[in-house]
């Protein structure tokens, strides 16, 4: 069996897990900005706190799974981006801390929601930020990172950063809808409205700009029409079924946007998968280029082969204890 | 040394010294919630689930910021070590993408659990969720421990084409150090839960306030303490001969001495400003006879210094030293008050004597300062390799300016001050505010089926850690 091929698969089902789950976290955490209500924050910041931990453990699986299978890659990848990097990483410190120092105090407790907001927010642009980098290019020397400091930014990573936050908070708001009751769902089914649309748009925009600066993206893309084509359908389709059905009491189930939005993300993420693969470094270095030797992976892959499914299976678990409607009085000692 | 190279090293220096404080903390207190939680379990004292929520609250807090410090490190390996990450990555990768696994998922899916589910789950399934994240926190270790042990001992792998490839992997992971310096981290950073817990029950005890509380850490924390530094004094000196034995380099610096042979009966250095360009002390300080009798188990013992070490391989003696001294004169306060502590509870002085609970009072987070002192000294001493023997630390760093480099920096600085900040704020704020009054709790009834049935849903009820 081709091991890279196996590495690879892990390492991009990693990455779309987290993408999915803590995605709907950082959406959240955006959406706490527009909510002017303290006790409506609260009941939003209860309905990921039991699960976030886990959620973003999987940032750090994909990491580390790159730093194990691909060296190569990582040691070109981490320094191309440097800055958004370092900004993601600084950010989640800030979203992630306020999750427990918000509880703490009840004085300072909206500077802490304030850190929370611009900590998601910052997260979830300069994630984008870093995919849409991805598509301009890296450059790469004999494998090793050639380029500047600034290369990934131009107004196309700023459009998938801004593209990545209405898609985030689109999940949240659906996550939201999911867990609440009363004025917080009213409050997810109004974003929801208003940010599925602006996420449609910045997506298209996102996609026409990506054909436009790299011609890669348009040489792969003529080789995928039909599939490609498909996804997009279905993502235009559920976006549009999300906005005009975000209305009080007309989803039949409170799962749907939700589901809808997971639906939509996994369509995306398999359009980038087809446009990257079989390269870990965008059009520059391959998978088999930059794998790392057969025992290693070997030792990775069995681990993962043994460890994973118990580890599914308890925050599955996780999930079931936490599962329903967030208590109105928070989740107690 | 070039510029980014040097900032490079500040940065990783910084981030991972910011962050292990809190692993160190987590990972001590862990344990004594598991004991704490395990006591009401078998007593249904309530006082010991008072105990449990009360530390519960510091724990998660030291959790959080102990979790989000650690992401950056994760990445760091590439952001600022890419050559690093390229020649190690297919050794220590595979080592923490086993720790991600085993131990973080773990403690992540059973922490939500831990917190905020007593009233779901029921006690035993939530013990059962204390226990998972006790031994999340072990896994954490050994496999960081494995890895970083890898880095101090290499072994079992090979150069091929530039390359190094594992040969056997049983010996990349039980590599000559790992077996002692993980009991030692360990019982490490059970210590510092130990004075930690014995300590803020002192300053209670000092103040006449939640007395059964305080009596009751008190006790338990000295017990437990007083073991655990009885060990760590018998490890410690194991692993002195095994690094002795890896790294001389490293433990010449340690003790502070230059000449390649002490010329006479070599004085126990307590005190020594180094001149590292000269290659000698500038002043030192120490106690006669000391040093050999320590060093060597004789009166008149010769010492070898860092001369015998060429000086492009040597370690910052100052670092290595004071990393080794702070750490060393801790553990001797800590063994005096676990000793104290013995014969006062003999005579039954134990809650009453003045002197002592000041002293425990101020110990409370000597803990986390040895164990910083300790990795100082593990680290700075490994110098100038980052892979001992392998790769140089300025043959490891990415191609990234120096002046993005600071201003990384410098971002760092601000936002972990703040983390810091608040963490203190918020833990002395929960110490001084004291333990919730004790509470009626409802009967240890907890099984699967009470996890699964849907009423509990709606009975859920509590107030928060305000």
């Amino acid at each position: 069996m081709d091991l890279p091929v196996l590495s690879a698969l892990f390492l991009t089902g990693a990455l779309c897990l987290y993408v999915m789950l803590d995605g709907f976290d950082l959406g959240v955490g955006a959406l706490l900005l527009l909510e002017p209500d303290e006790r409506h924050r609260d009941r939003m910041v209860d309905a990921i706190t039991p699960t976030w931990d886990g959620n973003e453990t999987w940032l750090i699986m994909a990491g580390v799974a790159m730093l194990a299978g691909f060296p190569t890659a990582y040691s070109v990848l981490l320094p191309a981006f440097y800055v958004p990097l370092i900004v993601m990483l600084l950010s989640l410190g800030l979203r992630g801390v306020s999750f427990e120092f918000r509880y703490q105090t009840v004085k300072a407790r909206p500077r802490w929601d304030a850190a929370f907001a611009v900590g998601s927010i910052l997260a979830a642009f300069s994630q984008g930020a870093f995919v849409g980098g991805l598509i301009i290019g890296v450059a790469v020397d004999k494998g090793v990172f050639a380029g500047g400091t600034f290369d990934w930014l131009a107004p196309f990573s700023i459009l998938f950063g801004f593209a990545s936050l209405t898609g985030y908070s689109v999940l949240g708001a659906g996550w939201l809808h999911l867990k609440s009751e009363g004025k917080t769902k009213i409050y997810a089914e109004r974003c929801l409205r208003w940010i599925t649309p602006i996420f449609l748009l910045l997506s298209s925009a996102t996609c026409f700009a990506a054909y436009q600066i790299q011609p890669q993206v348009a040489e792969v893309w003529s080789h995928h029409v039909v599939s490609l084509l498909a996804l997009a359908a279905i993502f235009l389709l559920m976006g549009l079924a999300i906005t005009l059905r975000a209305h009080p009491s007309s989803f039949f189930f409170d799962a749907e946007p939700f589901v809808g939005g997971l639906i939509m993300f996994a369509c995306a993420l398999v359009g980038l998968v087809l446009t990257f693969a079989p390269n870990i470094v965008p059009f520059r270095i391959s998978i088999w280029d930059a794998a790392s030797p057969t025992a290693s992976q070997v030792f990775l892959l069995v681990g993962v082969l043994f460890v994973a499914p118990v580890v599914i299976g308890y925050s599955a678990f996780s999930y079931w204890v936490f599962r329903g409607k967030t208590p109105k009085e928070g989740w107690g000692e | 040394m070039t510029d980014a190279t040097l900032l490079a090293r500040i940065q990783f220096a910084f981030t991972v010294s910011f962050h292990i404080i809190f692993p160190t903390i987590s990972i001590g207190l862990a344990l004594y919630l598991a004991v704490f939680e395990g006591l009401w379990l078998k007593t249904k004292d309530a006082v010991y689930l008072q105990i449990y929520k009360f530390w519960l609250n510091i724990f998660a807090m030291a959790f959080g910021v102990g979790v989000v410090t650690g992401i950056v490190l994760s990445f760091e390996f590439g952001l600022g070590f890419a050559k690093f990450a390229k020649l190690a990555g297919p050794i220590i990768g595979p080592m923490i993408g086993l720790e991600v696994l085993t131990s973080f998922f773990l403690e992540a899916g059973f922490l939500g659990i831990m917190l905020f589910g007593l009233n779901r789950v029921g006690p035993r399934l939530h013990f059962f969720a204390t226990c998972m994240v006790v031994l999340g926190t072990v896994l954490s270790a050994s496999w960081i421990l494995s890895a970083n042990s890898w880095m101090q001992t290499p072994d079992g792998v090979a150069w091929e084409n530039g390359r190094l490839v594992v040969t056997d992997w049983w010996r990349v992971v039980v590599n000559p150090s790992w077996l002692i310096r993980l009991p030692h981290m360990l019982s490490a950073a059970y210590l510092t839960g130990s004075f930690l817990v014995a300590g803020v029950g002192a300053w209670y005890l000092l103040k006449q306030k939640h007395l059964t509380f305080a009596r009751r850490t008190v006790s338990l924390g000295l017990a437990i303490g007083s073991v655990l530094i009885a060990g760590q004094v018998f490890i410690g000196d194991i692993l002195y001969g095994t690094m002795l034995k890896y790294q001389p380099p490293k433990m010449q610096a340690a003790e502070g001495v230059w000449e390649t042979q002490s010329v006479s009966a070599a004085p126990y250095l307590w005190v020594i400003i180094p001149d590292q360009k000269n290659q000698r002390n500038l002043f030192e300080f120490g106690t006669p006879r000391l040093g050999s009798i320590w060093l060597t188990h004789s009166l008149d013992g010769r010492v070898a210094g860092l001369k015998n070490t060429p000086v492009p391989d040597q370690p910052l003696m100052g670092m290595a030293f004071y990393g080794f001294r702070v750490m060393y004169v801790i553990a001797i306060a800590m063994f005096a008050l676990a000793a104290a502590s013995l014969w006062l509870r003999w005579r039954g002085k134990l809650f009453s004597t003045r002197w002592f609970l000041i002293s425990l009072t101020l110990m409370t987070p000597s803990g986390i300062l040895a164990t910083l002192a300790g990795w100082y000294l593990a680290e700075t001493g490994r110098q100038p390799y980052v892979i001992y023997g392998l790769l140089h630390t300025a043959d490891a760093v990415s191609p990234v300016p120096a002046g993005t480099l600071l201003t990384s920096l410098i971002a760092f600085i601000v936002i972990y001050s703040i983390f810091f900040t608040a963490f203190l704020v918020f833990v002395i704020r929960a110490i001084r505010r004291g333990p919730n009054e004790l509470v009626d709790v409802r009967a240890p009834s907890g099984s699967l089926k009470r996890a699964l049935r849907p009423s509990i849903m709606a009975s859920t009820l509590g107030k928060k850690p305000i």
